[in-house]
């Protein structure tokens, strides 16, 4: 399996390549979208012309002296036929927009299941995490975010070029030399549009940050969790006062924004004075040598004041489209990664003995620059280097060391969640590579630090699969193994039962001494041949903790199993203690042993123990 | 509160609503309305003179006169145009700035309030249910920008239709005396055309809005319908560490199914395309409506014109004044209407804000003593958190002795950091009373109460903004005070590796220049944040739960130091932590069941504390050494 711990830079595409993903995106998720935008885009460019054609076909009737029901005939058909075309317009125009937004929740689903995809050392690594951070951004933002704004800066680009062209064939009947003074006035509004946006681009990176400091401190004001430090060191002239700072760099950076806005509206203005003065003198000139009627007249004057929109339209929808671009260039490389190869293989667990022995053959580990995101910070850091250590069949093991030792990444290495650089890892004496992953994971029922219940129903919390999967009988065994059927019966909770608040107000809750045993019932629930336990009692009070290593031991036999715990009591049910400091192991053996070596483990025990040793002294006298 | 966004309300009460919400605008920017009226009154100028200029343009057409004259007239009349778009423009912007500003003010509105409210109050489910209403009913561009949003319109149609009404008055005069039938039912017609639209739009807006407020309700609706795409990518109830779990017990197809395939649900699909169905419907009246009232208006003042009263040039004018008028009137109907919805969806964040505070706030000021000599009593004091039944502490009564040092030990949920919060008066206790040298607590002022207190609580908190602001919880602080203090809380050897010291910026969320700091270093942030407050009375509630026993009892050990002569009390999981205090507080299911020093609790073998002892101490038994407590 490969490697690959380079950080991913998203790749660049340009701005058709990016129209063409979503293009197929939405034709794979919701086909709709497209019809409407189509739809949206021809009738919005045929519009305007028929607009601009109402005035003159009311003057042309007057000036004509038409009779009542020919007025009727051609004003009354032509409005029921805007009517009918606007609205319908309008319909695919507005109906589009729940379509297209929901599709915002199917990407961040994409994203979170392709999180779940790839190799969890990537997932967990800090520049896929930042990728990921950037994709998700990418549909967060209301209607600003880029699946959305694809769809409506597309559709204003693709309207803008085809009324461009359309009113340029009206003009060009009229005269070609107006045609080439629009157009040249058109350049002019282009370099414009471009300063404008390159003005605006510039502040971009400004007002993101201003942002980001404003958001920062509101998260900080809206804390719950920081509430009692709040008030009891009286936080709240600070917060505000950083409040006030951040609110006045985004007001700068508004005000920037702002100024310069009016300045190109200005300048647009002039420039839309000078067109219209050409513009009537131009025609006036034509009407008066007797060249065009009236009618003519307000047809062509609002064909050329309607030119210059488009010009600016397409500059602006581009702009948008750039930002929109950059956002899903992150989207496509999230998606883009490499999915972990979970079939490959040509041995199977099926011809495994149970439980298995598992060897650490030479194994290195180390976190290259960034990737361990634990408070420990950044730089390389080898947490590994030759480890060798066979696990053997049905033996359990403590593993034992202060903070940042090495244990929780053992285990990771262990369960096949974290490939090592160099070395092997072997399961009863073949290398593990040699089956396919989904068959290594099979192997363990793990525990881990962080405490996972899903708000969904008790079944599938235990068996952590689909509830037409869930097997009953087995939950409610692995559950009474747990102890906690009586509890889940007295409180009327079942296997349909759903557990915490998030989805259901009368979710089930669980104290922590029930939820570390819930979690036994999940190991239970699997029953794989090794159990895996990291850190499972900081929380409990000391009576629970016991009651919770006691059940451990009761489970674990018949299984290959590894605890690890920064209470040395857990050493107690182990066959074996490991103790590693710096990646090493520095020592191994019995807890008599160990204490009878004198080393590093009997003096953390020594810590511990004191208190009750020295009690126990004053205690005897 | 009502929490149906779209049942109906009596006129009088949407109107209520609307000043209400006027009114907290105006509490953010006084004059806001007053001066965009003025680019309004500049913006419609524009299309006016454009009208006005196109009617004198086609008759000085059929008048031939000269060329000469009428670019006069044009260049007059383009030079007023341009300097009514300047002056708009500059106002215009300018109050861009504004409305930004109370954009961002109001998005943060909650948190501020959070800040000052009463603590007990934060939690409540009545204000869980205020935030939860208020995310709702921000939710699809709400918020006060719509309310502004729609206010302007509002401004804008109304001052239309007064530029409408003055242009384009003499037209009745005309319709009058054309005596043409025709055209009143043309009139009436259109104006019924548009009556009926507006009904079938309301009728097309109640889909939008079942799709956009039905709540999922029974087991059924949320296993079809509930979605957990948002919350799971944004960490939310899944933290990606999780996926180590996903991974081992094969669960990919478990989340598939509550997130992106419930997208393919019969029942989120129905009700996706009715909102769909909702919004094209709404749109294609509102639409289809425009467009009659444009067209109809060339026809009505054609029809006029037939009877020979009016000019070319005039049906230029009175049909663009119509068609304004009458889509301005559209505009008006339909703002209001927004407007009273925008409105109404602000009375969560509204009720929020007014939320009157419970507890007794007290005006006594707390005595400043440099002794320190200041002496706390629970007396007979029960408590339970809002919500609950059962009683987090009761009948408590406990006497801190000035400058002693007191140990808390016992069960999770036995009261202990209870205590400690209304100790703090974050909640006023519901039977008997706290002391401060005999004067019940709440009759103090809160901010000076606060004041004898430093607390490193279990779940402290340090925010991304500067270390020494960290410390010192301000802006301003004595930069040499605060060194001192993160030195005294052993955290000088990191500093001395910080480049901007103590001006660091912690973490990387405000600035990209922050360092990340270990949960160990992140400990005596917050324990130097206790000394520079220099309270007399430190408490310290268990935050050494996630460290190795080593790291444990070195801040133990340390604290120990700096706290010296001042009141102090610990609590703590590992029993061992509290070897240095002179007194033993245990709590068993929220009363004090024993108080005294280490050798007189464990003496009394029935007693609590030897069984938490015990069941700690049994796993250091064969340790050749043998202790008291596994003989009996």
């Amino acid at each position: 399996m490969e490697k690959g711990k380079e950080a991913f830079e998203p790749k660049h595409y340009s701005i058709g390549s990016d129209i063409l993903f979503f293009v197929r995106f939405y034709r794979q998720q919701e086909p709709m979208v497209l019809a409407f935008c189509g739809t949206e885009i021809l009738l919005s460019a045929l519009l305007p012309l028929f607009l601009i054609y109402l005035p003159k076909l009311t003057v042309d009737l007057v000036e004509g002296r038409a009779g009542m029901e020919r007025l009727f005939l051609a004003l009354g058909g032509f409005t029921v036929l805007l009517m009918l075309l606007d609205g319908l317009k309008s319909a695919v125009s507005a109906g589009k927009y729940n379509l297209y937004n929901t599709q915002r929740g199917n990407l961040l689903g994409l994203f979170f299941l392709k999180s779940l995809r790839i190799r969890y050392e990537y997932a967990e690594s800090g520049s896929v995490r930042k990728l990921y951070g950037k994709a998700l951004n990418t549909v967060d933002g209301g209607d600003w975010c880029a699946s959305s704004r694809m769809v409506t800066e597309t559709c204003g680009l693709l309207i803008n070029i085809l009324s461009f062209f359309l009113y340029s064939t009206v003009i060009g009947s009229l005269s070609l030399g107006v045609l080439a003074v629009l157009l040249a006035l058109s350049v002019v509004n282009y370099l414009l549009s471009m300063s404008h946006i390159r003005y605006e681009e510039s502040l971009r990176e400004e007002n993101a940050l201003a942002n980001k400091h404003y958001y920062c401190v509101q998260n900080a004001m809206g804390d719950m969790g920081a509430a009692k430090d709040i008030r009891i060191f009286g936080m709240q002239h600070w917060l505000l006062g950083l409040r006030d700072v951040a609110l006045k760099e985004l007001d700068g950076v508004t005000l920037k924004s702002r100024r310069r806005n009016s300045f190109y509206e200005k300048i647009g203005y002039l420039l839309s004075a000078g067109r219209d003065l050409g513009a009537y003198a131009w025609l006036l000139y034509q009407t008066a040598g007797g060249k065009l009627s009236a009618g003519e007249f307000v047809l062509y004057f609002g064909a050329v004041t309607g030119f210059s929109g488009f010009v600016t339209g397409i500059m602006g929808s581009l702009a948008a489209l750039r930002g929109a671009a950059n956002g899903t260039d992150y989207t496509r490389a999230y998606l883009d990664l490499p999915e972990e190869d979970l079939s490959s293989g040509t041995r199977h667990i099926e011809e495994l003995r149970f439980p298995p022995e598992i060897e650490f053959r030479n194994v290195c580990f180390s976190y290259k620059n960034g990737e361990e995101n634990d408070e420990q910070g950044t730089g390389e850091k080898e947490i590994f280097h030759d480890l060798n250590l066979t696990i053997r069949s049905g033996e359990r093991i403590a593993l034992v060391g202060v903070n940042g030792a090495g244990k929780t990444t053992f285990v990771k290495l262990l369960c096949g969640i974290y490939e090592p650089d160099a070395g092997q890892i072997l399961i009863n004496g073949i290398d593990r590579n040699e089956f396919p992953r989904t068959e290594v994971y099979q192997l363990f029922s793990a525990i881990f630090q962080e405490q996972m219940i899903l708000p969904f129903t008790v079944g599938e919390n235990l068996a952590l699969k689909r509830a037409d999967e869930v097997d009953e009988k087995r939950a409610w065994a692995a559950l009474e193994r747990a102890g906690l059927k009586e509890t889940f019966q007295d409180r009327k909770i079942g296997i349909k039962t759903y557990m915490t608040k998030t989805m259901m107000e009368d979710g089930v809750e669980l104290s922590g001494g029930q939820q570390q045993r819930f979690l036994l019932a999940r190991a239970l629930y699997k029953d794989a041949p090794v159990l895996v336990l990291d850190e499972p009692t900081a929380a409990l009070d000391p009576i629970a903790e016991s009651e919770v290593y006691e059940q451990y031991d009761r489970y674990s036999s018949g299984k290959t199993a590894v605890f690890i715990s920064h209470r040395l009591a857990s050493t107690r049910f182990s066959d074996r203690i490991v103790l590693i400091e710096n990646g090493r192991i520095l020592e191994t053996g019995t807890h008599e042993e160990l204490m009878r070596a004198g080393g590093v483990y009997a003096e953390m025990f020594e810590i511990q123990s004191s208190y009750y040793r020295e009690g126990a002294d004053e205690d005897e006298h | 509160m009502n929490t149906d966004l779209t049942g109906k309300l009596p006129l009088r009460e949407h109107v209520g609503n609307i000043r209400k919400v006027l009114k907290f605008v105006r509490s953010m920017d006084k004059n806001y309305f007053r001066i965009v009226c003025v680019t309004h009154v500049l913006d419609i100028g524009v299309p006016y003179v454009e009208l006005l200029l196109s009617a004198y343009i086609l008759d000085a057409i059929g008048a031939h006169r000269s060329f000469r004259e009428m670019m006069t007239v044009v260049f007059c009349c383009i030079a007023v145009i341009l300097a009514m778009r300047f002056v708009a423009s500059t106002i215009r912007n300018r109050m861009e700035v504004r409305r930004q500003h109370m954009y961002y003010l109001y998005s943060g509105v909650v948190q501020a309030r959070m800040l000052n409210m009463d603590f007990s109050r934060i939690d409540s489910p009545e204000v869980k249910k205020l935030k939860d209403r208020i995310r709702v009913d921000n939710n699809w561009g709400a918020g006060v920008n719509s309310v502004i949003w729609n206010g302007n319109n509002i401004l804008y149609h109304l001052l239309d239709m007064v530029g409408a009404v003055v242009l384009g008055a003499p037209v009745v005069v005309y319709l009058i005396r054309s005596g043409s039938v025709a055209a009143w039912l043309m009139l009436a017609g259109v104006l019924v055309l548009s009556a009926w639209s507006l009904r079938m739009q309301v009728r097309f807006k109640k889909l939008t809005d079942a799709y956009r407020y039905t709540e999922l309700k029974t087991v059924e609706e949320k296993e079809d319908g509930f979605s957990f795409c948002w919350p799971f990518a944004f960490g939310d109830g899944f933290s990606y560490k999780n996926g180590k779990d996903i991974r081992i017990y094969g669960s990919y197809e478990l989340m598939k199914r509550w997130t992106t395939e419930v997208l393919r649900h019969k029942g989120f699909r129905s009700l996706l395309l009715k909102g769909a169905w909702g919004d094209a419907g709404d749109s294609f009246f509102g639409s289809m409506a425009y467009s009659a009232v444009n067209g109809a208006s060339y026809l009505i003042v054609a029809i006029i014109a037939l009877a020979g009263t009016i000019t070319v040039g005039n049906v230029i004018r009175f049909a663009g004044c119509l068609s304004r008028l009458l889509h301005s009137l559209k505009g008006l109907i339909d703002n209001l209407t927004y407007l009273a919805l925008a409105a109404r969806k602000q009375l969560s964040t509204l009720a929020l804000i007014g939320l009157e505070d419970e507890m007794y706030k007290g005006k006594l000021p707390v005595e400043k003593r440099r002794d320190n000599k200041y002496q706390i009593e629970f007396r007979n004091v029960s408590f339970r958190y809002p919500g609950s039944e059962r009683y987090a502490l009761k009948n408590f009564s406990l006497k801190l002795t000035i400058g002693e040092k007191l140990a808390i030990v016992g069960m999770n949920g036995s009261g202990k950091t209870t205590m400690i919060k209304l100790l703090c008066r974050l909640y006023d206790p519901e039977e008997g009373e706290i002391l401060l040298n005999g004067v019940d607590i709440r009759k103090f002022r809160q901010d000076e109460y606060s004041r004898l207190f430093s607390v490193v609580f279990q779940d402290y908190k340090l925010f991304p903004f500067r270390l020494a602001e960290n410390v010192a919880v301000d802006l301003d602080y004595d930069g040499g005070y605060v060194k001192k203090c993160l030195e005294d809380a052993d955290f000088g050897e990191r500093l001395s590796c910080l480049e901007k010291g103590i001006h660091t910026w912690l973490y990387k969320d405000y600035d990209d220049s922050g360092v990340e700091i270990s949960g160990g270093e992140a400990q005596k942030v917050a324990i130097a944040r206790a000394i520079y407050k220099d309270a007399p009375f430190i408490l310290l509630d268990e935050p050494t739960a996630a460290l190795d026993p080593i790291a444990e009892y070195e801040i133990y050990t340390n604290f120990d130091r700096i706290v010296g002569t001042k009141t102090a009390i610990y609590i703590s999981h590992r029993l061992s932590s509290c070897r240095f205090c002179e007194k033993i507080a245990v709590f068993h299911e929220g009363e004090l069941a024993q108080l005294g020093s280490h050798e007189e609790l464990l003496a009394d073998r029935e007693g609590k504390y030897f069984q938490l002892w015990s069941a700690q101490a049994r796993y250091y038994r064969d340790n050749g050494i043998e202790v008291a407590g596994v003989r009996c």
